[in-house]
């Protein structure tokens, strides 16, 4: 290892900040007693956007360089990735200031900062050692959020299965990365894409033994079996960032380890797992959204629902197989990861706030929403009509990148796929909306307070849905340079 | 010498009887001790092909492995507890609260 | 065959047999048992492939400390007996199906990995390789940075296991100031 330099303390500037921050919570949770406490959930947050701000001025990466012994990578994948993480989370921490038994809690808020720190090295690492530390800090944390409110028996056991279920995908996948190791000879996932060779069926094998890993982390078929247990079971917030952070760590190894382990940017290697992806992609898309359609449950719903955005952005991966559209392939799985998320913490939030007054997750819980709340339902007409894909709003423009990017590639018949389960989507979509808008209030049902944390948070969602839906290019522009600079 | 074809073998097996142990048994923790005995299976392979490639690397991943190993057992076990303390009950198929 | 691949057999045979019991077990302190004979064995086989540091560290952490845990907990739960195995009658046989599958695919993929290697075991390597010395001194400069990320993932799952006991004890606690007698 050469001397110590200005840019590997930068490569890791939001790292050692999260770090910083997580210790603070934990402090104050210590000290602060009474009322305050209710802070401990803005504190998070602000830290949180102000890291994010942080590592948007300092951490930009001018060239794509290895770091720490080809440990970490620093280019801009990892950048634009680990302002998806932070935002997530701040806005996750907002989401849960009024929880019960959660909103307060300061281990709470510091195993959250674990979890963005996990995804923040699981988005950088370019070596197999650092990415399994990763994944695990992600996932552990993530067992601990889901299980948190161990005492009621919906957690604690959505906290098991996703535990039982994430502990098997993870040895599956440790298991490939050997066979990966004794295919290659070395652990850097650079060094093995130049050993990798073309249709060969050992390495189709291992494909499947990693994506069993990767699989799980973007809950695609068939890994997904987790994920409507777990949603339903984990606490609100928890499943608001379970569903949305964690779904795209999952992209950001999946971009890594198959375009450069696995060298997808060549085409004769990328056939030895090429056809997998495409079917797990359809198959995924087509059944989230006919099994959403049948749920009554909300966050089953959303499950359901974000089971297809998987396979949406997986539809869009598979565009790299035509040479010239590779940069937009991998442009549109991020451009959509970023409205996917701002949406569905959009969703959740209000989802939050309904199923704390009304205590229940049931589709029927917001029968007339719109007189209960107008902020509301507003917000929820914005994220419901950006995840069916409704113009102006982002999920349109993520949905028409994709389709764009598979029409380029000669894909057709996967564009037809899209657009056919995009209908399908946005009919169960609408439904829940006709029951916010069209269905008599509940009898004795109130008006929905919002305190302002979440009044903040929900406008600001909203806003980032809009923009992304109207201000496009500044935003694509920069990020269809992520295909060459993680070569 | 003993060739490492004969460790990855070997390797593959206890791979395979881990992943028959988590199908086919119901009790969480001879789940989670089947997923352990998968675990270290992977652990053999990467050994092996250390020693293959005289590469000290394969054993330092090996070592953050059962450091990883190590974190998880103490998460899983504290939710087997919590479970057990709702259910009186670690058969998965109890885990039934949430279904629909 | 050489004495080598002759104790090789004899080791990998104790292995899989404590493998089989574990999936057999009735008990599962039997269970327990199992895995750790068999992760005792498996750190001969360490030794023999020039791993004596993690042998070592198979011993104490994973034959030692993890085992322990595992046994603690089905003490605590007494959970030892193993109630309604098995009562799905398909699960049985399809898991062992499945299970023979992935080992076809398992085994392919490794020889075939094994195969594209350069050779055979190489003749040399120095005499402290994987040794603790050695294995400390590349911890320690080339893989500081993942050393520091797991130091960090144990103090994540420490908070996260404390979590997990601390609400119980405040609840008790209050319980028992309210019912003295009965704690």
């Amino acid at each position: 290892m050469t001397d110590f330099q200005t840019i590997d303390l930068l490569a890791i500037l939001p790292e050692i900040a999260l770090t910083a921050l997580g210790v603070l919570v934990l402090v104050l949770d210590v000290t602060w007693r009474g009322k305050i406490r209710q802070q401990l959930g803005v504190v998070t947050a602000v830290g949180l956007f102000a890291i994010a701000a942080l590592t948007a001025v300092f951490t930009y990466p001018a060239e794509s360089q290895l770091l720490y012994g080809g440990m970490m990578r620093h280019d801009l994948l990892a950048f634009v990735m680990r302002l998806i993480f932070l935002v997530a989370a701040g806005f996750t921490a907002l989401l849960s200031v009024d929880v019960d038994n959660l909103g307060r809690r300061g281990e709470y808020y510091a195993v959250l900062i674990a979890a963005v720190i996990g995804m923040n090295l699981m988005a950088a690492s370019a070596d197999l050692i650092m990415l399994y530390l990763a994944l695990e800090t992600t996932s552990i944390s993530a067992y601990i959020l889901a299980g948190f409110l161990f005492n009621e028996e919906r957690s604690a056991e959505a906290g098991m299965k996703y535990f039982l279920f994430g502990a098997v995908t993870s040895t599956v996948m440790l298991f490939g990365f050997s066979l990966l190791f004794g295919f290659a000879g070395t652990t850097n996932l650079y060094q093995i894409g130049t050993t990798i060779q073309a249709n060969s069926l050992a390495i189709t094998v291992i494909a499947v033994l990693v994506l069993v890993g990767v699989g799980f982390k973007l809950a695609v078929f068939p890994f997904h079996f987790w994920s409507p247990d777990v949603y339903e079971g984990a606490p609100t917030p928890v499943t608001a960032f379970i569903s949305t952070a964690s779904k795209a760590a999952g992209f950001a190894v999946l971009l890594r380890v198959f375009l450069i382990a696995f060298d997808g940017t060549n085409l004769q290697s990328a056939s030895n797992w090429l056809p997998l992806l495409t079917s797990i992609a359809v198959v995924t898309t087509s059944l989230g959204n006919l099994v959403a359609l049948t749920q009554k449950n909300i966050k089953r719903l959303l499950a359901y629902s974000s089971i297809a955005h998987a396979g949406y952005a997986l539809m869009a991966f598979t565009a790299i197989q035509s040479a010239p559209v590779q940069a937009e392939a991998v442009a549109a799985v991020v451009y959509y990861l970023v409205t996917y998320v701002l949406t569905n913490l959009t969703a959740f939030g209000v989802i939050i706030l309904v199923a704390k007054n009304v205590g229940s997750d049931d589709v029927a819980a917001f029968a007339g929403l719109n007189k209960r709340s107008a902020g509301l339902s507003l917000a929820m007409l914005v994220a419901f009509l950006s995840l069916g894909g409704i113009p102006p709003l982002a999920g349109f423009v993520g949905k028409f990148f994709i389709f764009m990017a598979l029409v380029k590639a000669n894909l057709l018949w996967l564009a037809i796929v899209l657009a056919v389960n995009s209908l399908i989507a946005l009919y169960y979509y609408l439904l829940v909306l006709n029951v916010v808008y069209n269905r008599p209030v509940a009898e004795g049902a109130t008006e929905i307070q919002v305190s302002a944390p979440y009044r903040v948070a929900l406008t600001a969602l909203c806003v980032g849905v809009v923009v992304f839906g109207v201000i496009i290019a500044p935003f694509y522009d920069p990020i269809t340079r992520i295909f060459d600079l993680v070569k | 010498m003993i060739p490492t074809s004969y460790f990855i073998i070997l390797s593959a097996i206890l791979f395979t009887l881990g992943a028959i142990g988590v199908l086919v048994r119901r009790n969480a923790i001879v789940i989670f001790m089947a997923i352990e005995l998968m675990l270290n299976a992977a652990n053999l392979a990467f050994v092996a092909f250390a020693r293959q490639f005289g590469a000290e690397n394969g054993q330092v991943l090996v070592f953050f492995v059962m450091t990883v190993a190590a974190a998880e057992v103490a998460i899983g076990l504290a939710l087997i507890v919590a479970i057990f303390r709702n259910k009186q009950s670690i058969n998965i198929d109890d885990l039934h609260e949430l279904k629909g | 065959m050489t004495v080598q691949v002759a104790l090789f057999i004899a080791l990998a045979a104790v292995a899989i047999v404590a493998a089989i019991g574990l999936l057999r077990a009735k008990n599962a302190v039997y269970a327990a048992l199992c895995l750790v004979s068999n992760f005792g064995v498996v750190a001969v086989l360490y030794i023999l492939l020039g791993a004596p540091f993690l042998a070592m560290v198979q011993i104490t952490v994973y034959a030692g400390a993890i085992m322990v845990l595992f046994v603690f907990v089905i003490m605590l739960l007494g959970a030892e007996h193993l109630e309604h195995e098995d009562h799905l009658l398909l699960q049985g046989p399809l898991g062992w199906l499945l299970g023979l599958g992935l080992a076809g695919l398992v085994t392919f993929a490794a020889i075939s990995a094994n195969l594209s290697a350069p050779a055979e075991l190489p003749a040399e390597v120095s005499a402290n390789f994987g040794s603790p010395g050695s294995i400390g001194h590349l911890l320690l400069t080339e893989y500081v940075f993942p050393f520091e990320v797991i130091s960090f993932l144990l103090l994540a799952a420490m908070v996260g296991a404390v979590v997990l006991t601390l609400v119980q004890r405040e609840k008790k606690a209050r319980r028992s100031l309210r019912n003295p007698q009965q704690s």
